[in-house]
């Protein structure tokens, strides 16, 4: 991102902020039709079974610290990337 | 990463510097967006029995990341090698294994 004055760095943070909450909101759909697909089968009820309940709360919590950790790995492995301009194939 | 801005290049305007580092923001998020999604897929199983990752799927997840990347090389390096052989036709496309 080299060679952008400041007006131009503007531009790009605002863009990069509306981007980011965009990610965001997709982030969360996925989210929910995931666990929606994984944790509730049983339609003989027309609320969710604490079971199914209980299912979706963990799935939320592997699901972001899931990412969260493919989060790391991947700044990780980019900045090495870029350092070594070629990965050499460990 | 910039390989877009090599030497001996015209100076671009503002709008086309703008726009050349969204996409490269843009080509970074598109990728994490991808590997997320074939990780979780491959190294998550659906049970969810505890909201903690375990032992196995973090180091499953780990080693998920480092392999999409080492796909994502051998794919730019082949491709590089193949537009190289047609003749040059990749002359511009410069560092593109990211």
């Amino acid at each position: 991102m080299d060679g952008l004055n400041a007006s131009e760095q503007r531009e790009f943070q605002g863009r990069m902020e509306k981007k980011q909450m965009k990610e965001f909101m997709t982030m969360y759909s996925n989210l929910v039709q995931r666990c929606f697909d994984d944790c509730v089968n049983d339609f003989t009820t027309k609320s969710l079974h604490s079971k199914e309940e209980g299912c979706v709360m963990k799935c939320v919590d592997k699901y972001l610290k899931g990412s969260e950790r493919l989060g790391q790995r991947f700044q990780e492995q980019n900045a090495a990337m870029m350092q070594s301009g070629q990965l050499p194939g460990r | 990463m910039s390989f877009l801005f090599g030497g001996g290049r015209p100076q671009l305007s503002s709008a086309e510097k703008i726009a050349a580092a969204e996409t490269e923001v843009e080509m970074i998020s598109d990728m994490f967006n991808r590997l997320s999604q074939s990780c979780t897929k491959k190294c998550i199983p659906p049970e969810y029995r505890e909201p903690d990752l375990n032992k196995g799927e973090s180091v499953c997840l780990d080693r998920c990341v480092s392999k999409f990347f080492e796909v994502n090389m051998k794919v730019s390096e082949k491709m590089q090698g193949e537009a190289a052989q047609k003749g040059g036709a990749g002359g511009g496309m410069g560092g593109f294994g990211m």
